[in-house]
């Protein structure tokens, strides 16, 4: 319980200053919100009456504040460009978003798991070396390029679907889901490579330890010994990795939502940053960073349970 | 010097193509076969054969001088891009790992939370600030490899430092910054090289990411990641368009982590 409170601070700190540092870089740049609204050539007093009415006056922090106040009840402001609350143009795009990782989550979990223990108990032999090259192969391809090869592929010559093509999930939920399966499969196979071969290594590792022996000697079958001693503690650095890898797969999908053409929170990003929608850019890469710390705090604390030996003192 | 034949087989894989790979560089530095912005209307978008190894992009620019151009680019972007790390991460990680105390807690807070903070999104936040450009992915990729690589040296550093031949240098009456440079940070050199290999290839996959999107290098200059970025529209007319540089980007993150893999077993 002291473990969770301490990771609990932790991660509240670092999501203040997370939010404060973004808000201070965008605070900072030339050319503040009252010119981006009403451009360059407007009057002085307009821009002075606006600056007024949009609060730039006020001292750094009295803003930061009442901004980040706003923000934790959801309200993320006002884009300069489409004069619209922020959070109406995200809400409809981050399921999209966050659908795309949990899907490519679930391929990893699902393939690398199995792929990992058999390549573990079949290691040295001529279909674990084949899998391994392929496996390096993999960790090596960018996801995105992997989309292009799937897009080439599967989109134009085996015309399985329409390249960039793409239905909300508002209309039909299945065709929605139909159109994330390549862009997932780009995602994740990079990631299903990497966490297959730690989890061979770790299975390797783990089996060579004496305990096994002893459980050997009990009388234990190699089926009983794998399943019940050494993937519990195998699994302990693929937690880590997996951990890590959905927030990446969270900010992998920013490029892979351009190469599928897919209108998610990436797209959003990438347009404002070029059309200088600051409180666009900063309300999505917050939300982004702040689900990726989250994210980070749950798997110490499931790290924790799968791992009893770790505790505040021992790091 | 070892037996070339007495390193494991994939140290020896990764080091023909890393060297293969280097030397299309390095090449590439002084002599393409043709220029790699020239346009040449009557060879849009034209096969590869004899002329061009590769073929042309939609400008009738040869692909094979440009992706050499663009191998250089990324090259130079992630070595600057593992330098800024390698170099900052050292200091940071030595200092607190050596000193303990308060300093290592305040700097171990910022490592955390700019280590919370995914790289592509701090590259953004660049972006958005300072505008496109190489020189910004650089200096944000930078300091989002600046943690990772100091937590490695700390590590080490706690392991050292109170190693006897530590505290007998310390009791002979040499300075704390000698003992830092010349007694212990060579010490961490093995376990420091592979994790560099390591950075060094998300770098090129960050770069060529960032390119991709646009954010990177800029046109008309060449980068692996915007001439795929470029190949995508036309990727039903001329596939090898996107082929050869997404080959080279694999290539050279392959060749650098099969090395990276047989330092670690060796």
């Amino acid at each position: 319980m002291k473990y969770a409170a301490k990771k609990l601070v932790t991660m509240l700190i670092t999501l203040l200053s997370i939010s404060f540092l973004v808000y201070f870089a965008f605070d900072i740049i030339p050319g503040d919100a009252a010119l981006a609204a009403l451009g360059t050539d407007s009057t002085p007093e307009r821009l002075e009456a606006l600056r007024e009415q949009l609060g730039l006056n006020r001292p750094f922090l009295e803003r930061y504040f009442e901004w980040l106040a706003n923000f934790v009840r959801g309200d993320f402001g006002v884009s300069y460009k489409y004069k619209m609350p922020v959070a109406d143009m995200i809400s409809s795009k981050l399921p999209i978003t966050v659908m795309m990782a949990l899907i490519s989550f679930a391929m990893m979990v699902v393939v690398s798991l199995p792929l990992g223990v058999y390549t573990a108990m079949n290691s040295g032999r001529r279909i674990d070396r084949l899998i391994m090259v392929v496996n390096q192969i993999m960790m090596s391809v960018p996801h995105f390029f992997m989309g292009i090869v799937l897009t080439y592929i599967f989109g134009l010559v085996l015309k399985l679907f329409t390249p960039g093509g793409f239905v909300s999930y508002e209309t039909d939920f299945w065709r929605f889901i139909s159109y994330l399966i390549f862009p997932c499969i780009a995602i994740a196979l990079p990631k299903i490579a990497m966490s297959v071969k730690l989890l061979r290594g770790s299975c390797i590792e783990e089996a060579a330890k004496d305990y096994v022996r002893t459980a050997y000697s009990k009388g234990n079958d190699t089926r009983g010994v794998l399943y019940k001693h050494v993937l519990r503690n195998a699994m302990i650095p693929v937690i880590t990795l997996w951990g890590m890898t959905l927030a990446d797969m969270l900010v992998g999908s920013i490029v892979i939502e351009q190469v599928f053409n897919i209108p998610g929170i990436g797209r959003i990003l990438l347009t404002s940053i070029s059309y200088r929608d600051y409180p666009v850019v900063e309300a999505v890469i917050v939300l982004i960073a702040a689900v990726v710390i989250v994210t980070n705090f749950c798997v110490d604390i499931i790290y924790q349970i799968a791992d009893p030996r770790i505790s505040v003192g021992g790091r | 010097m070892k037996k070339w034949k007495a390193y494991p087989v994939n140290f020896r894989i990764g080091a023909v193509i890393t060297g293969i790979m280097l030397l299309l560089i390095v090449i590439g530095f002084f002599y393409t076969p043709y220029n790699p912005t020239a346009m040449d209307n009557s060879a849009k978008l034209a096969a590869p054969g004899l002329r061009h190894i590769m073929g042309c992009d939609n400008f009738g620019r040869d692909i094979f001088s440009r992706v050499l151009k663009g191998m250089g680019n990324t090259f130079l972007i992630a070595l600057a891009t593992v330098v800024i790390g390698v170099v900052c991460g050292t200091v940071v990680g030595a200092f607190t790992g050596y000193y303990g105390g308060w300093l290592d807690e305040v700097l171990m807070r910022v490592n955390d939370v700019v280590f919370a903070f995914p790289s592509i999104l701090l590259a953004l936040v660049f972006v958005s600030i300072f505008g496109t450009g190489k020189y910004n992915v650089v200096l944000a990729l930078g300091i989002a490899f600046i943690p990772s690589f100091a937590r490695i040296v700390r590590g080490e550093f706690i392991k050292y430092r109170d190693m006897d031949y530590v505290k007998s240098a310390r009791l002979a009456g040499v300075s704390n910054l000698r003992i830092i440079f010349v007694h212990i940070l060579p010490n961490t050199l093995t376990v420091m090289l592979s994790s560099v290999m390591i950075g060094f290839n998300n770098a090129v996959l960050a770069e060529a990411g960032m390119s991709y999107l646009g954010i990177g290098v800029q046109p008309p200059d060449a980068s692996l990641g915007s001439m795929l970025s470029e190949a995508q529209t036309y990727l039903f007319s001329a596939p090898n368009y996107a082929v050869f540089p997404g080959l080279m980007i694999i290539l050279m993150v392959l060749g650098f982590s099969l090395l990276a893999d047989g330092i670690k077993e060796r």
